[in-house]
């Protein structure tokens, strides 16, 4: 800190063990390496319950493991795929499907943007998994560190649709926004949010009598 | 001299193209302003993400974001202008250039509403409103690319003989619901009037209002004050994380209408992709921003 530059984040490697999963708090921020699954896609999500609830397995994500809400866009490079861009989208949209995929995977990290649902929550709560939250928009950083793509799956979807399996190093800055004990960063701020209304919406009328007053006022010459 | 199909084609294609790798500079200039003023860890390591972020999308020419979301332009024709060819399909043609053309690509956005199949093309894409400008003699085209994120939040309501706190109370409602998805820190714009499908344009186009500028009427200036006020009480913060910066900007516009009132309420995510350009009859002009 002498240097007036921030510390170091700390960083983790995908998957998490179930204790490091319980040990990160809300709020904690962190740099992923590791391997993770990413999809962007909702009919993804419907297939991937679709065959859970069949008892089929998955090509991946494996029980345990990490997968996260994110497009993606990759090149070829010899035999290796390189990232284009990675990006986290909106997580909630999945929560019809989330809830069953965590508890029947086991999931012990989960992320994309905006949190996730109360059933979400819960079944990670249960399984001891967390919920990262990652900066949407900011893809030209967050891609740095999403470094290839190690192989796909359901390639008769589009690209960010398919399941991608990824290398990360040095991915994020990510920040634990649903922990494994129940705890939502989003429930918090929601909760939070509606406790202040009465008091925002009572300054806003005292606001719109101060604007009234200031305008039937003729300025003073 | 008219302006030509081939113009219209290529600044079709460059606006959106340019719109995926800039952040605006107002907006620049609001992130870094939030960030001086903002008091949370958390949301001032995430706002200085945000911008350095942007700074590297347009020093690298890459995305802001990997969703390139869909093509909308708003086309102001001057009335002293003549056009040569079929303007509508040169933004048509111009996306599909862009399509083409772009590096890295862009992924397939353009979705069917009734299948959710999707495509680079499709019915009434890109989405294109036109009007004129009295006395002009250049067209002005803004290019708005909208995704998902901040886009599935817009709301309307319909009020009767609506009291301003109704109003206000009601655009408050849509932010909670929001919450701490849209992307934030937001652009809010609120149209108000007319009918309902021109409340909703008013939003649409008061979202793209530089961020910085009052509305001319005090009375609106001071809404768009109090409300913005309002939003950032909330505290749902960037990236919905908690903090001071809810929205950088509310943006309200309104038309007399009826006593019924329509109230739209939509949302521009953290970079407010935005980009206009300025075409003059003889053929030229240039990027507005």
């Amino acid at each position: 800190m002498s240097d007036g530059s921030p510390p170091a984040l700390p960083r983790l490697t995908l998957p998490l063990s179930r204790d490091e999963a319980r040990a990160l708090r809300l709020g904690d921020t962190v740099i992923l390496d590791g391997e993770v699954t990413i999809t962007a896609g909702f009919p993804t999500h419907q297939r991937m319950a679709e065959a859970l609830d069949r008892g089929q397995p998955l090509p991946f994500p494996k029980a345990g493991s990490a997968f996260f809400h994110m497009g993606s866009s990759c090149r070829a490079e010899g035999d290796r795929w390189v990232t284009n861009y990675v990006n986290p989208t909106t997580s909630t949209r999945f929560d019809d499907y989330m809830p069953g995929i965590i508890r029947r995977l086991g999931l012990t990290a989960t992320g994309g943007k905006g949190g996730m649902g109360r059933a979400c929550v819960e079944a990670l709560r249960e399984v001891g998994g967390v919920y990262f939250s990652m900066p949407g928009g900011a893809s030209p950083l967050l891609s740095i560190g999403a470094v290839e793509r190690l192989e796909t799956a359901w390639d008769d979807l589009i690209e960010q649709f398919r399941l991608s399996r990824f290398r990360l190093d040095g991915f994020g800055p990510v920040t634990v926004a649903i922990d494994a004990h129940g705890n939502s960063m989003y429930d918090t701020l929601q909760e939070q949010a509606s406790a202040r209304t009465p008091r925002i919406l009572e300054e806003l009328e005292q606001a719109r009598r101060d604007s009234a007053a200031r305008r039937a006022t003729p300025p003073s010459t | 001299m008219p302006i030509t199909y081939d113009v219209v084609r290529q600044v079709a294609r460059d606006l959106y193209g340019w719109s995926l790798k800039k952040v605006p500079d107002d907006t620049l200039e609001a992130l870094a302003e939030a960030r001086r003023r903002e008091t949370n860890p958390t949301s001032q390591r995430t706002l200085d993400f945000m911008q350095a972020a942007a700074r590297a999308a347009e020093r690298e020419d890459r995305h802001a974001c990997s969703d390139a979301g869909f093509p909308t332009y708003f086309v102001k024709i001057g009335t002293r202008l003549t056009l040569d060819g079929d303007i509508r399909r040169a933004f048509v043609d111009g996306f599909a250039d862009l399509v083409e053309t772009i590096q890295p690509p862009i992924l397939k956005f353009i979705t069917h509403p009734l299948t959710l199949e999707r495509s680079y093309t499709g019915k009434d894409m890109p989405i294109v409103s036109f009007d004129v400008a009295d006395g002009a003699d250049y067209m002005d085209i803004t290019c708005s690319p909208k995704a998902l994120g901040s886009g599935r939040w817009a709301d309307l309501k319909v009020f009767s003989y609506p009291k301003l706190a109704d109003i206000e109370g009601y655009v408050m409602e849509c932010v909670m619901e929001a919450g701490s998805q849209h992307c934030p820190p937001v652009v809010i714009g609120v149209g108000i009037g007319g009918s309902f499908d021109n409340a909703a344009k008013l939003a649409k186009m008061s979202t793209l209002r530089r961020i910085g500028t009052r509305h001319d009427d005090p009375m609106v200036a001071d809404m768009e004050e109090r409300l913005l006020a309002a939003v950032n009480k909330t505290g749902f913060g960037p990236m919905g994380t908690g903090g001071d910066t809810t929205a950088l900007a509310v943006h309200v516009d309104y038309s007399h209408g009826h006593g019924f009132v329509p109230v739209a309420v939509c949302f521009n995510c953290w970079i407010n992709r935005r980009t206009a350009a300025r075409i003059h009859d003889d053929g030229k002009g240039g990027r507005l921003e």
